[in-house]
């Protein structure tokens, strides 16, 4: 595909603007991609399921943080491969709506396919290592993934639903602070290069 | 082909959300029927419930671990602080017993003074004991100044106690009945048998010069005889603790009425005035109806002995026995004459009193 011709702006290699225009096209081969050790990314999925359910137990202030959101996003940006990212933000998101019984399945796993589709895409494009990257990026990603979760509420099962509200904002900020100590941890169960 | 392959991912996203989509279509349309996509959902609570299981156990066994040994780092502090408040309203309560039990002894002897008034009885406290472990006196704070003189009797409302045998200006000393010198005319309640309760050494006085022929039974009820000059008639002063033959006398120990190890408040006897018979009966029952076990007391107290007993000159400290608080063995009459005060006229051909029933 051919980018189109945009005489305004200054005139960007051919597979540079393609990938902007596509973020799912395959990642540069300079960019490093992380590898883990076998089962690793079932078992850390997994477990944020199984905590996810678990800790619910303990008190409402479980539901600030959204385990697995956070994997599915620490995944996609750390194996840059939005085919290997969407499919498992899918799974993810379609076990998540198995454990729960107020939505039907597909609920999350529509919103966590398309959040794993972009982290994979932008992990690819620009550096996600640096806490603040990561905090500003989980906060962009949860919201994302409400806005979704709130357009599927609204369009395909015809709930009222609410894009915005402070609580939101409260259980953003909450998860983003998390996932930075939790990228942190997972790091550690990378491959040495 | 390079076209397909750098929108593979796209492709594939939208197919797995499409497919998403009609799978929510397709279970909102079939739940309507009462149709619902359980599979998917008993898959995946069948293979996560295990690890949630787990879990719980897990952080059942940490929490439990946590709170029974490590929360309890604090425990010791407050166990000793809930502790020392235990001593402290432990003490209280010793403190609040005490006085309660001195309130209820007051009123014993109150009560008793009012079922009494035509013998004029003055009411003192034990201050102090003997220093001698051989010799059973007390000391009362009651002495000249309060018109109290030798061998005034000394009593509570459970019996005979002892009588005053040293008089001090501000204290008397007491002579117990279980004092090896002591006497008192004594006899049966029931058969009216004569004779004398004296002190053994022992904790509990003897009876003596009962024949062998006289019957005695443990818990029979041994009164005063009056005879002494000392003690009315008919005052309780214990039950056959047990009964021996002996020669030629009986040997009867003698279980008092009156708590002699526990004496913190008595009356003093001003007089050898009798008591009124109707009157001392509730106070000679109670140990004839329960002879066999001891006289019934409002509360225990602290003895006596753990006072702590005032200084004394020698004289006074020991007092020397007078030769007729040393009871002749001839008769038991005339025993009981000789055990009376030695200001008092022996009455040896006395007639003992007719028996009362």
């Amino acid at each position: 595909m051919r980018p189109p011709n945009l005489t305004l702006l200054p005139r960007l290699p051919d597979a540079e603007m393609a990938y902007m225009l596509n973020p799912g096209a395959e990642s540069d081969a300079n960019i490093e991609v992380h590898k883990y050790y076998g089962g690793t990314v079932l078992g850390v999925a997994l477990l944020a399921l199984v905590l996810q359910a678990f800790l619910h137990k303990y008190g409402r202030w479980s539901e600030l943080i959204d385990l697995p959101l956070l994997v599915t996003i620490y995944f996609g940006v750390s194996r840059r491969n939005p085919a290997t990212g969407l499919l498992l933000g899918a799974a993810i998101g379609i076990f998540q709506d198995a454990l729960s019984h107020d939505y039907p399945i597909g609920f999350y796993g529509i919103a966590k396919t398309i959040v794993g589709y972009l982290a994979s895409s932008v992990g690819a494009r620009i550096d996600t290592e640096h806490p603040v990257s990561r905090l500003g990026l989980v906060f962009l990603f949860f919201h994302f993934h409400q806005a979704v979760l709130t357009i599927t509420q609204r369009v395909l099962l015809n709930l009222p639903a609410r894009f915005f509200s402070p609580r939101l904002l409260l259980d953003s900020v909450v998860t983003a602070g998390v996932a930075v100590v939790l990228f942190a941890l997972l790091d550690r169960l990378r491959k040495p290069a | 082909m390079i076209d397909s392959v750098r929108h593979r991912p796209l492709a594939l996203l939208a197919a797995v959300v499409l497919a998403q989509v009609l799978l929510l279509a397709f279970q909102i349309k079939r739940e309507s029927g009462e149709h619902r996509v359980r599979l998917i959902r008993y898959w995946a609570v069948e293979m996560l419930t295990p690890m949630e299981r787990a879990g719980t156990w897990t952080f059942a066994k940490i929490g439990g671990a946590w709170r029974g040994y490590f929360a309890l780092k604090d425990a010791r502090a407050e166990n000793e602080k809930l502790r020392g408040e235990i001593e402290r309203l432990l003490l209280r309560n010793r403190q609040l017993e005490s006085q309660a039990a001195a309130g209820q002894r007051l009123a014993a002897l109150q009560s008793f003074r009012e079922q009494h008034p035509e013998a004029a009885m003055l009411p003192a406290e034990v201050i102090g004991a003997s220093a001698d472990p051989t010799s059973h006196t007390l000391f009362i704070n009651r002495g000249e100044h309060d018109r109290v003189r030798r061998n005034l009797g000394v009593i509570t409302p459970d019996g005979v106690v002892g009588k005053i045998v040293e008089v001090f200006p501000s204290s008397s000393q007491v002579l117990l009945i279980n004092d090896k010198d002591s006497g008192v005319g004594a006899l049966f309640a029931g058969t009216r048998t004569h004779g004398v309760v004296k002190g053994s050494g022992d904790p509990d006085p003897h009876m003596d010069y009962v024949v062998n022929d006289e019957k005695a039974a443990v818990g029979d009820a041994i009164v005063t005889s009056g005879e002494d000059r000392i003690f009315p008639k008919d005052l309780p002063i214990g039950a056959v603790a047990s009964a021996d033959p002996g020669n030629p006398f009986q040997v009867i120990r003698v279980r008092p009425a009156a708590r002699l190890d526990r004496l913190e408040n008595v009356l003093v006897l001003l007089s050898q005035q009798e008591l009124a018979p109707k009157k001392t009966e509730a106070a000679s029952a109670a140990p004839v109806a329960t002879p066999s076990t001891p006289p019934a007391h409002t509360a225990p107290a602290p003895a006596a002995a753990a006072v702590t007993p005032p200084k004394l000159a020698p004289s006074a400290a020991k007092p020397a026995p007078a030769s007729s608080e040393h009871a002749p063995a001839q008769t038991p009459a005339a025993a009981q004459s000789a055990a009376a005060s030695p200001n008092a006229t022996p009455k040896p051909d006395a007639p003992p009193p007719p028996p009362r029933r």
